[in-house]
């Protein structure tokens, strides 16, 4: 009788066991990936429950990078993010301790497991003959770029037209802040997203150049219905690394520590490499790289570091209030 | 006709740079925005009519005339997508503003997300009660502050709230009665610190502003009030199963504790309750509850304060609807009567609501060992005092009866309008027996009532949700007791007990 009962506690056991969990994740992002997590999310979810035999459902936030990242630190349960900026991602260790200082280790690649560049989106025929950032300053010409205080994408913009004018003028920096200043004189509207710029562009009709993501770049041209838009690729632009990370405070309590880790992983499996590329996001594998290599234009990068000496400082100096960005806006009013 | 359109460019292009220079928030700003969208229409129909008849070297002015009306037109697409975004702003600001309420529910204070909130809430009670035909008894007649409680509770960081409700009208002085912080984990685990209701009796538990009369009945004179501890508690099953378990400081039957106690004993108590069909759809089952609970503790030491608390007489003992002591722990021989070793209290206790119809009822047993002292024998007993009540309601005007949130009248109070509010006929019976074994060794039986039993009758006028009028009749018979004496319990137990009730109630 014994034996009979404890064969059927061990079936039951396992009954429950193959029958698998519901689990559900969150994952706060910015607000041009919208599409790309969609897909992510799709096969991902198919991939654990193969792999598990947990259903497991994302959920995705999209907003500002920094709007989610304050947004984390107030309390919203998210699994993990994938935000804009390495800055906005520090802040979760530094005003909120949700993660360790060293989280951008934990993964490949600097937790960057896609990248992206800066580029310029004109209008078909390219009336204005916009070639380059210097086209960007004359007179007549409308840049849409949305703000560098609300938005992780405005950043990369200033970011690349300041680095670029950097190199132009031999580092030069009353020349190159000049030279940014007058691009921001022809900004006739700021958004407060990288989304809002492109409807801006695209929808509101505003606007002779977008500054834009390449993958949001890349996008607009694949929607436009009868190629509205043309991708003009600068001359240099920045390295723009998009990071991700599972927060520690909120998968330690919630019990998903494992699937935010393997979600965040399979990022950099020839899978989430293919679905990054496919929303033109660049992919880090070289084999998929070499795959959509037609798809990115060439343009000769810089990064972060290499220019600005990383985000904080970059942060620092350009971006905090009473920082060159004000100070550019100030004289430009 | 190209002088014309010349003049109507220039006039346009002459007015547009004043009009950029309003502020989108100027609220003109988009009757501006149409009239320049209505004037670039005009103009492109004009061009294209001109168009069509136009002669050698006429072609740059117009290709001017176009530019100029591009970049009009690029001027007003900026300055409405500025209203745009203007408008994205202040409705994200908005979101984030805080938030204020003033209504029937009180003043309420929370930020946009309502992770913190602060609700100012009150409780005035001003009663009278009018004793008849009772001579002994005829200077209680007065008029009374029974409560005045400001109520302040909240939300901080989302999961914790607190609450803090003070009272200012015992004679004492003010008094806290509830002042506790409680951690929400979630609707099924949540963790109380701090003063407030035990989670024992049903009636108890009932919100003072939601008693349907003027005083509870006899069966929460064996029930303890608030206390000071720590509890465990949440909703199951949403909220067919409740539960209620924590250790409290220990209180005596029908008390209050202090705010301290440096005692080493302790008291626990626990409470199940199930509404098995709250969430059916059958609606007449769906206000059926039930539920028992239960405490226990053992003293170590003998004190009085474990009796029953002391209203009207000098020594621990029960008291009537109309607040007058008839039973008095006070053997005739003067030998003074402490609570010692273990006190344990059962409670099961029901509720149906259905409609205006309400019937409440819960049967409360306190078992207290009781001992002598000063005057031998120094003999002890295990006492089982017990007590049951049943109250039935109806609601004249048809609006629903609930256990907690009071009446709604359908139409608030407002002759002018015709709205009268809400009426309630109320009825209830209780008894409380005291053990036998109480006399008397623990107990005089010629002054102390053997029981007391209780019928009241009343009718409650619901102004509007704030403000009620009730008035009800309480009649109390005693067996035993009525014995000679000039204060209670003798001279309330000498003949059956009549009283009046009226209140007027502001609740927010």
């Amino acid at each position: 009788m014994k034996t009979l009962l404890r064969g059927l506690a061990v079936l039951a056991v396992a009954m429950g066991w193959a029958a698998g969990k519901d689990i559900t994740m969150l994952n706060a992002s910015y607000d041009p990936t919208r599409e790309l997590y969609q897909d992510y999310n799709t096969v991902f979810a198919r991939h654990w429950q193969e792999k598990t035999g947990d259903k497991v459902t994302i959920k995705q936030s999209h907003a500002g990078s920094g709007k989610q990242a304050r947004a984390v630190i107030d309390g919203l349960d998210a699994d993990v993010v994938t935000l804009a900026l390495a800055y906005d991602v520090d802040a979760l260790w530094e005003r909120g301790k949700l993660i360790p200082q060293d989280w951008q280790k934990r993964l490949p690649n600097n937790s960057a497991p896609y990248t992206s560049t800066i580029v310029l989106v004109v209008r078909r025929g390219n009336p204005k003959q916009i070639k380059d950032w210097d086209d960007l300053v004359k007179p007549g010409v409308s840049v849409i770029t949305p703000n560098p205080k609300t938005s992780g994408g405005a950043r990369w913009n200033y970011l690349a037209v300041w680095g670029y004018a950097l190199k132009r003028f031999g580092g030069d920096e009353a020349r190159t802040r000049d030279f940014v200043a007058r691009v921001f004189k022809n900004v006739p509207v700021l958004d407060t997203g990288a989304r809002g710029a492109t409807t801006t562009f695209v929808q509101r009709g505003i606007g002779d150049v977008l500054i834009a993501w390449e993958s949001e770049a890349l996008l607009t041209i694949k929607e436009s219905s009868q190629s509205e838009f043309e991708l003009v690729a600068p001359s240099l632009s920045i390295l723009a690394e998009p990071l991700v990370t599972w927060v520690d405070k909120v998968v330690n309590r919630r019990g998903t520590q494992a699937i935010a880790k393997a979600y965040l992983e399979y990022l950099y499996s020839p899978e989430g490499q293919e679905i990054a590329a496919r929303h033109y996001y660049r992919p880090r594998l070289d084999s998929v790289a070499k795959k959509y290599a037609a798809t990115f234009p060439k343009v000769n990068l810089f990064t972060i570091d290499e220019v600005f000496g990383g985000w904080q400082k970059a942060q620092k100096t350009h971006f905090n209030d009473g920082g060159l960005f004000d100070q550019i806006q100030s004289a430009n009013r | 006709m190209r002088v014309v359109m010349a003049l109507l460019i220039g006039a346009v292009v002459g007015v547009q740079p004043a009009a950029l220079n309003l502020r989108a928030e100027d609220t003109n700003t988009v009757e501006l925005i149409k009239q320049l969208q209505r004037r670039i229409e005009e103009l492109e129909q004009k061009v294209q009519v001109l168009e069509h008849g136009k002669g050698p070297g006429e072609g740059a002015t117009d290709a001017k005339a176009k530019e100029h009306l591009e970049a009009l037109d690029q001027k007003v697409k900026v300055l409405e997508r500025e209203k745009e975004l203007e408008q994205e702003a202040s409705e994200a600001k908005a979101k984030e503003a805080p938030k204020v309420s003033i209504g029937a529910d009180g003043f309420n204070l929370s930020s946009a997300k309502g992770d913190f909130a602060l609700q100012l809430k009150g409780v005035l009670q001003v009663d009278s009660r009018t004793y008849f035909d009772n001579p002994a008894t005829a200077g209680n007649d007065g008029l009374l502050l029974r409560r005045a409680r400001p109520i302040l509770q909240g939300t901080v960081f989302r999961d914790f709230d607190f609450m803090f409700v003070p009272d200012f009208a015992p004679t004492a002085g003010p008094t806290i009665f509830d002042a506790y912080a409680n951690y929400r984990y979630s609707p099924e685990l949540q963790f109380l610190a701090g003063k407030s209701k035990v989670p024992f009796g049903l009636e108890q538990l009932m919100a003072d502003r939601d008693i349907l009369f003027n005083e509870r009945a006899l069966a929460t004179a064996l029930v303890p009030n608030r206390d000071v501890g720590f509890e465990l508690h949440g909703d199951l099953l949403d909220g067919r199963v409740s539960y209620a378990g924590g250790v409290f400081n220990g209180t005596s039957d029908g008390a209050n504790s202090s705010n301290v106690d440096f005692s080493n004993d302790r008291a626990f108590a626990g409470r199940l309750f199930f509404q098995p069909f709250n969430h059916t759809s059958a609606a007449a089952l769906q206000g059926i509850g039930f539920g028992v609970a239960g405490t226990y503790e053992t003293m170590s030491t003998t004190n009085t304060a474990g009796l029953p608390s002391t209203t009207g007489g000098t020594l621990p003992g029960y008291f009537t609807d109309g607040q007058q002591q008839f039973f008095a722990y006070n053997p005739a021989d003067k030998a003074v009567v402490v609570a010692a070793q273990n006190h344990w209290r059962l409670s099961p206790q029901a509720y149906y609501f259905y409609g205006p119809f309400g019937l409440l009822g819960e049967y409360a047993i306190s078992d207290q060992t009781v001992r002598r002292t000063v005057v031998a024998p120094f003999s002890s007993a295990h006492l089982d005092n017990t007590a049951w009540e049943v109250t039935a309601s109806w609601v004249l005007t048809g609006e629903d009866a609930a256990y907690a949130g009071g009446v709604i009248p359908r139409r608030p109070f407002n002759p002018a309008e015709g709205g009268w509010g809400a009426l309630q006929l109320v009825g209830r019976y209780a008894e409380l027996d005291i053990d036998p074994a109480a006399f008397p060794s623990f107990a005089d039986p010629k002054t102390s009532a053997h029981s007391a039993a209780a019928w009241s009758i009343g009718l409650n006028w619901y102004l509007n949700r704030n403000v009620e009028v009730k008035t009800s009749f309480s009649y109390t018979t005693f067996s035993g007791g009525g014995g000679a004496g000039t204060s209670a319990p003798a001279t309330v137990t000498q003949k059956p007990e009549e009283v009046l009730f009226t209140r007027i109630q502001l609740a927010f």
